[in-house]
């Protein structure tokens, strides 16, 4: 009667989640859309002697977000860095960024304007972003036919660049549709989604030691898919599993389930979902049961609304990341001390500010060979996308980038962060809970499958 | 004839249970216990249903939606107290008494409005009329609740006694006082609404009622006053379902209640519509039955098993297990 509505109802609001948290500001991003205002403005850098003039390059954030202002802020330092050592090649580099933020979240209509308006520019060479799978996927369409580049720092969605593999549900638009027949024009520098159900049945089967688990997925696209994909990897490592499913519309008491894992010999649990689907109330269930192992997921419980569902046993719940934790680079210390001195705001530095920093110089140094090949003039953009596409070891600070024909990046490296309890939050790279704010996402491990 | 069929599906079921409860007990009985927890705040809610069904015929759509509006008010008024949910204190014991039977009055207050509201005036429009306000006023509570707390998960103050000193294992099974609280509970009101149908004379007013409303009105009983007792005790019961709902699963959401009271109705039917004990025994029957197909047959099955169920037994038994009261003209 009613159920075909709330059907529809929750699909689109699973769907709309899914698309949100495919990329994901790890930062303070619950404070997201409190804070409203912030303002990135272009204003080139001073610096450069005897300027042959004056090249732009843009960013397509959402920087109403904390997340997509530090994003855009990485951009700027990397920009105001070149343009005091000199610039490119004499020219100096002036970077604007647009905001594609609307009623203070994303939106792809804002995105597209956004790169229309750089479009009608002939100054500007390429861009940083967007931020939001979502939003790339209504903008390559349009910036492809003028061969204008797009990195992006964060997008995660699979389908962007390649076809989904199974288990995973099927893309539902192509790569190729998206490029409609012109040659590449995206990159990325974090890796897909598709690695992180093989990441966390590493992580569960090498670090923890567990060979036996049980597999609870929410019945959606999203969560079905990603933990197929971690029973493929954990069953090739020799794992055993059990694998049962719910449906949020018809589920409020998994302890049967719970203790069907138990009693199969699991010792630890994966869950495929989304918090929107009350993926981690089962967490909370364990401890009614009195079982007591790691419980483990995707993005899609790396969220403040898991830790408060797991109310009473948020311990011990960890998920995966697809992208690297600059904060635990090595080599990346220097920039970020560096950064902080520029950038002393408590919120200017983010998941994704490194990320950005590496995307910008990445276009940075492409726009310098395709100088050399305009034979010192001003390139044309097919010039710097030609460039952009012949990258091949590129020095950055999260790591040394290739990328391949459809712009993906050879680092593929997947974080896992798990719960603990902090002393103090601000200072937490993951997100923390409402109600126990200082239990909070802490980054444990990464795993790199480019070395797999 | 009809029966016989009836008989020979419950047998099998048993059959295949009982081979399940002998490889392996402790897990059954296990099960069992996680079901009866469940099927008893079914019953709660189940029973709302099929009284106001019994009395004016009319599928109250709305009803899981005040019961998990129950929850949330009560998840609300809890706030006020200095109540610890680390471990069970005074305090804690204070804010449960007190807050039951302010949630049950809120909630049948409210109920009471609904159906003066929604109702009342279609009371002799074609049946359809109403069903449609109900559904109507399943929205606009699922809406209140949306506007008062969005979208996510509501956390329900875990008050409680709970952790290990509350817990004991008898025989390898696993019980909670939380378990047991649920239960104890449940049985006490189920009670306490037989006795008040049974013995007292708005009891009786709403027996007469339902069996034909016209002639209770020739005896002088006053139909709308009788009808909205029955709106307001369902209330107290979906009120009380809602608080122990929150108490034993702790976490609530804005539309808990469709698919609670979707479980609920089924379980009203299966007991016969309209019979108030069996609106209980059928709560208690499809926790039980969920529980063990999410353990025995797979949980993606377990809502093929319910409706299954219902489909056959509406086939073979019409009237329900325990035979509807339908007013006898």
């Amino acid at each position: 009667m009613t159920g075909g509505i709330r059907a529809r109802i929750f699909a689109t609001a699973s769907k709309r989640h899914k698309e949100n948290q495919m990329v994901r500001g790890r930062g303070l991003v619950i404070l997201t859309f409190a804070a409203v205002v912030t303002f990135a403005c272009g204003g080139g850098g001073g610096g450069g002697t005897a300027s042959k003039g004056t090249i732009k390059i843009g960013s397509d954030l959402p920087v109403c977000t904390t997340g997509g202002q530090s994003t855009a802020n990485g951009i700027k330092f990397a920009v105001d860095q070149k343009n005091a050592a000199g610039g490119v090649n004499g020219y100096t580099i002036s970077y604007q960024s647009f905001d594609d933020c609307r009623q203070a979240a994303y939106s792809a209509d804002a995105g597209v304007e956004n790169v229309q308006t750089m479009l009608g520019d002939t100054k500007f060479l390429g861009m940083i972003g967007p931020y939001n799978s979502a939003v790339a996927k209504a903008e390559i369409p349009v910036a492809a036919p003028q061969h204008f580049v797009m990195i992006s720092p964060s997008n995660t969605g699979v389908c962007l660049t390649k076809e989904s593999p199974p288990p995973q549900a099927p893309c539902t638009y192509h790569a190729a549709d998206l490029r409609n027949g012109n040659a590449n024009n995206y990159w990325r520098v974090v890796t897909t989604d598709d690695f992180q159900g093989p990441a966390m049945a590493d992580y569960f089967y090498k670090t923890l030691n567990i060979h036996s688990v049980g597999i609870l997925d929410d019945s959606t696209v999203f969560g079905v898919g990603i933990s197929g994909s971690f029973e493929v990897e954990f069953k090739k490592l020799g794992g055993t599993t059990k694998h049962s499913e719910y449906q949020k519309a018809t589920t409020s008491d998994w302890k049967s389930i719970l203790l069907n894992f138990k009693n199969a010999g699991a010792l630890g649990v994966y869950v495929g979902g989304t918090d929107d689907q009350n993926i981690c109330i089962p967490r909370k269930q364990m401890k009614d049961l009195g079982w007591d192992v790691p419980f483990g997921g995707g993005d899609g419980i790396e969220t403040t609304d898991c830790i408060d569902q797991a109310s009473g046993n948020e311990l011990g719940v960890s998920a995966t990341s697809a992208g690297a934790d600059a904060t635990q680079v090595p080599g990346a210390k220097s920039t970020i001390d560096a950064f902080r001195k520029q950038f002393t705001g408590a919120n200017d530095f983010g998941g994704y500010t490194m990320q950005a920093y590496d995307a910008a110089n990445a276009l940075m140094a492409a726009i310098g060979r395709a100088i050399n090949d305009a034979n010192g003039s001003t390139p044309t953009r097919e010039q710097v996308r030609a460039e952009m596409a012949k990258t091949k070891g590129f020095v950055g600070v999260i790591g040394t980038y290739d990328f391949d024909a459809n712009g993906d990046t050879s680092l593929k490296i997947v974080s896992i962060y798990s719960v603990q309890s902090v002393s103090d939050p601000a200072q937490s790279t993951g997100v923390c809970g409402k109600a126990q704010a200082k239990l909070c996402f802490v980054w444990k491990t990464q795993f790199d499958f480019a070395k797999a | 004839m009809v029966d016989f069929g009836f008989y020979i599906i419950c047998g099998a079921a048993v059959v295949l249970l009982a081979t399940q409860a002998v490889s392996n007990p402790t897990a059954f009985v296990q099960i069992t216990v996680f079901g009866l927890a469940d099927g008893a705040m079914y019953a709660l809610v189940a029973l709302g249903y099929t009284m106001v069904y019994g009395i004016i015929e009319l599928i109250n759509f709305a009803h899981g939606d005040v019961f998990t509006l129950g929850g949330y008010i009560s998840a609300a008024i809890l706030g006020f107290f200095a109540i610890n949910e680390g471990s069970f204190t005074a305090v804690n014991l204070i804010a449960i008494v007190l807050v039951f039977p302010v949630v049950m009055l809120i909630m049948g207050g409210i109920n009471i409005t609904i159906e003066r509201v929604a109702y009342r005036p279609l009371r002799n429009a074609p049946r359809l009329a109403p069903l449609i306000t109900a559904i109507g006023m399943s929205f606009v509570l699922e809406g209140i609740m949306f506007l008062w707390h969005g979208p996510a998960t509501v956390h329900f103050p875990d008050i409680l006694p709970h952790g290990p000193q509350f817990q004991t294992t008898i025989g390898g099974v696993f019980v909670t006082f939380k378990d047991g609280f649920v239960m104890v509970t449940a049985v006490v009101l189920v009670t306490l609404l037989a006795i008040f149908i049974n013995r007292t004379k708005l009891g009786k007013a709403m027996r007469a009622t339902a069996q034909d409303r016209d002639a209770a009105q020739l005896m002088g009983i006053n139909i709308n006053r009788t009808i909205a007792a029955t709106f307001f005790i369902g209330a107290l019961l979906a009120g009380a379902g809602g608080m122990i709902w929150g108490l034993y699963f702790n976490n609530l959401f804005y539309n808990l209640g469709f698919r609670t009271g979707l479980v609920a109705f089924t379980s009203a039917v299966f007991g016969g519509i309209g019979n108030i004990p069996g609106a209980a025994i059928g709560g208690v029957l499809i926790g039980l039955i969920a529980a063990y197909s999410d353990s025995y047959i797979g949980s993606k099955w377990t809502e093929v098993v319910i409706f299954g169920i219902l489909i056959g037994v509406l086939v073979l038994r019409p009237t329900g297990l325990l035979g509807m009261r339908v007013p006898e003209k």
